[in-house]
């Protein structure tokens, strides 16, 4: 009898381990076998040489009209809110006009007004190009910060696409009432030069974190959602339900999902991603946000971090965090007078209920798996019962 | 002379920031027009590099013609010959006399080894697929990949996804039959009963004004529609008090957020299956030319389109499609009277080895 609990206790330990090794991670689905094998399509390296080339193009284009724009603009001294350009058409007054009130009324909503940085908005219309030099930057925001020639200029470059060409032309009317309002991309926009108007150049070891993260953690000074309403990058994950959305979080660095899940230390990890690193601050100083940002971020809703603390804490506190020549993490504490990890955590809370991570059986598969097994160990101990001679 | 040097310093020390400024410009300047020099040269070289990498590509493979199918494949065991034999009748009867034009786009097909661990090369021209498939997956390949010849973005748009040919055109209908029995929706159930003017409202065939009360004619159909498909969408901002009033089965409330949604995402009550099969059996109807007919004027309403293609007026066609489906009833699964007893059998059989074998010590 000892030897077949032995035997028992065995059995039960490697169908644990095997558990575990077996098991898949929760969200992952099988897929179903496609004759087509996953490889994605590469250009040539010949095409993919010219599309570099392209791309390097585009952002030197990109800074030249910026450097252009900070030498050409006069600002307009009857406004405070920021001075709009347009280019690729020539508006009439009353668009101009109407653009003008809309950002002059995004700058009052977030809490704006005459500010020591002033910002430019350089609105590129769409037209079109030829085809003898690269389409100019079209699906990417940049900005020029302020830097020691230009202390109190920000500027931001906002490619303003087929639609939001056509709602500024007054050819479509954005009708949208939830997200996709226009003064919600005009806000948006604003980037990183709102948090420079609002309170100035940053200390050197913020300023350098910010850069070696793209800026992914103030890109949205505002309130509300960056799509307006509550709208933020983590909708974009789309239904917990759906079997995308475990791919979409699969996708993101492991801090980043750990802080999902709740867990402080990974939040930590995650804000202070590029902390470490000491970068030289470039002149002209040209902030490129990422193509589809909300898919390189390293904290969800990153966009809004900065601007949450700064309405959590205060703008005495968080000037001193700003301005700070302290290390990101010992500068970010002392402003949060918390842990920055569990901070951070509580404020993931407050957007998405911590998911939960590690192997998920399904629950099925569970409950047939544990029938048979109960079923064998009952034939199994009843014919050893009969069987056994004493 | 000391006051007027001290200017000149004073003058040239402010000045310094914009020479500096515009050294940087034409710096820049000069950056951006030698990556647009070398950008033209790397595009014409590119373009010289795709052309030779479809000749690579192609060396040393084989070209199956089966009717209007080319077929470029490298050596392997699968069996592209009889799979093209198999798909072409399937393609030429889709497309009709539109298919002529296939052979102008020629596929290209790389068999590789089904290990995924395997190393390969980076793929730029073609298609793979694993050498190890059978005549039908292989069939089924070339009838995925056909690119449907000359689809108009209004006909996209109806169709809301691919029109490809297809091996088991029954078990479509039958898809479509279940799906007409099954959509909670009154519209589609009086199609289901034989009113085709429901039918050309539910595939959406005639006037599009007024959609919403015609797809979902009860207030339940409509908080349905808001609670399982929509809650997301409304439960932001100023829809939020909306949806639950609509959650409280208040139907203004979940009228009016349905009538809120932007022109063209409400969603049908018969999804898209119905549609392609209505099409497939217009081209089926109107003969080898239905497909050129379908496709002839981009412009005109899709029910017009249909009839021309069909050869018959919307009203038959639709009937058409109803009766064929209809028709397509799935066989309920029926088990023969000893099945279970079989089953019984075995367990029982099995059951009485296990205890009847030999005795043993512990």
């Amino acid at each position: 009898m000892a030897s077949v609990k032995r035997w028992v206790a065995v059995g039960l330990t490697a169908c644990f381990v095997l558990a575990l090794a077996y098991l898949p991670p929760r969200g992952a689905e099988s897929s179903g076998k496609s004759p087509f094998v996953g490889q994605p399509l590469w250009g040539t390296p010949a095409r993919q040489h010219a599309q570099a080339l392209a791309d390097g193009w585009r952002k030197v284009d990109a800074t030249l009209r910026l450097l252009e724009d900070r030498q050409r603009v006069r600002r307009d001294s009857l406004r405070a809110g920021p001075t709009i350009v347009f280019h690729g058409a020539t508006l009439p007054p009353n668009s101009v006009h109407n653009v003008e009130t809309m950002i002059d009324s995004v700058w009052r909503d977030l809490g704006l007004g005459e500010t020591k940085v002033r910002v430019t908005l350089v609105i590129e219309l769409q037209r079109p190009y030829s085809s003898d030099t690269p389409t100019p930057l079209q699906d990417q925001v940049a900005y020029l910060a302020p830097d020691s020639t230009h202390r109190t200029t920000c500027l931001a470059y906002l490619p303003a696409g087929t639609y939001w060409t056509l709602v500024i032309l007054g050819k479509r009317d954005a009708r949208h009432e939830g997200f996709g309002r226009f003064e919600h991309w005009l806000q948006a926009g604003l980037g990183p030069c709102a948090f420079y108007a609002a309170y100035g150049t940053p200390g050197r070891p913020v300023e350098s974190w910010l850069a070696a993260r793209h800026w992914d953690v103030g890109l949205y000074l505002g309130s509300h959602g960056i799509a307006g309403e509550r709208f933020s990058s983590l909708d974009l994950l789309g239904d917990p339900r759906s079997p995308w959305y475990w791919d979409g979080v699969y996708s993101f660095p492991p801090a980043t999902v750990a802080c999902l899940a709740g867990r402080p230390r990974g939040c930590r990890a995650a804000v202070l991603t590029g902390a470490a690193e000491e970068r030289t601050i470039p002149i002209p100083n040209v902030v490129l946000v990422e193509r589809r940002w909300w898919r390189v971020q390293h904290l969800l809703p990153g966009e809004r971090y900065l601007g949450d603390i700064a309405r959590t804490v205060g703008r005495d506190r968080f000037l001193s965090f700003w301005t700070s020549g302290q290390p990101v993490d010992t500068a970010l504490a002392l402003a949060l007078k918390r842990p920055v990890g569990e901070w951070t955590a509580d404020w993931e809370r407050g957007f998405v209920r911590p998911i939960r991570l590690g192997p998920t059986p399904p629950l099925g598969g569970v409950a047939i798996a544990l029938t048979i097994a109960v079923f064998a160990i009952v034939v199994v101990a009843g014919t050893a019962s009969r069987r056994q001679i004493r | 002379m000391s006051r007027l040097l001290g200017l000149v310093v004073a003058a040239s020390l402010l000045a310094s920031p914009l020479r500096g400024q515009d050294c940087l410009m034409a710096r820049l300047r000069r950056q951006a027009d030698s990556l647009l020099g070398s950008w033209r040269e790397a595009q014409q070289l590119a373009d010289v590099a795709d052309s030779l990498e479809l000749v690579r590509a192609t060396a040393g493979s084989d070209t199956i013609a089966v009717g209007g199918l080319r077929i470029v494949v490298n050596p392997s065991p699968l069996p592209w010959r009889q799979a093209a034999e198999l798909a072409w009748p399937v393609i030429d009867s889709l497309y009709g006399s539109a298919a002529e034009d296939l052979p102008q786009h020629p596929y290209i097909f790389r068999a590789v080894d089904p290990d995924t661990g395997e190393h390969r090369a980076v793929l730029h021209v073609g298609v793979e697929v694993p050498w190890d498939l059978d005549l039908r997956a292989t069939s089924t390949v070339l009838l995925t990949t056909v690119t449907a010849p000359h689809v108009d973005p209004a006909l996209a748009d109806w169709l809301g996804a691919a029109l490809r040919p297809t091996l088991r055109p029954q078990d479509e209908r039958a898809v479509v039959f279940v799906l007409l029995v099954t959509a909670p929706s009154q519209a589609v159930r009086r199609c289901f009963l034989g009113d085709i003017a429901r039918c050309k409202d539910v595939l959406q065939l005639g006037d599009s004004t007024g959609l919403l009360a015609r797809w979902y004619v009860t207030p339940a159909e409509r908080e349905a529609l808001v609670t399982a498909a929509f809650t997301d969408y409304f439960a932001r901002g100023a829809t939020a008090p909306s949806l639950q009033r609509c959650r409280q089965h208040h139907d203004d409330a979940c009228t009016a957020l349905l009538q809120s949604l932007p022109q063209g995402t409400l969603p049908r009550p018969l999804p898209q299956a119905a549609g392609i099969l209505l099409v497939r059996e217009a081209l089926r109807a109107g003969g080898r030319d239905a497909y050129r007919r379908l496709v002839a004027r981009p412009s005109a309403p899709i029910a017009e389109r249909l009839a021309s293609a069909g050869g018959m007026d919307i009203d038959s066609l639709v009937g058409l499609w109803r009766s064929n489906v209809v028709a397509a009833r799935p066989k309920p699964l029926t088990l023969p009277w000893w099945a279970s007893f079989a089953a019984i059998g075995w367990t029982a059989f099995f059951g009485i080895c296990a205890l009847r074998s030999s005795r043993w010590r512990l």
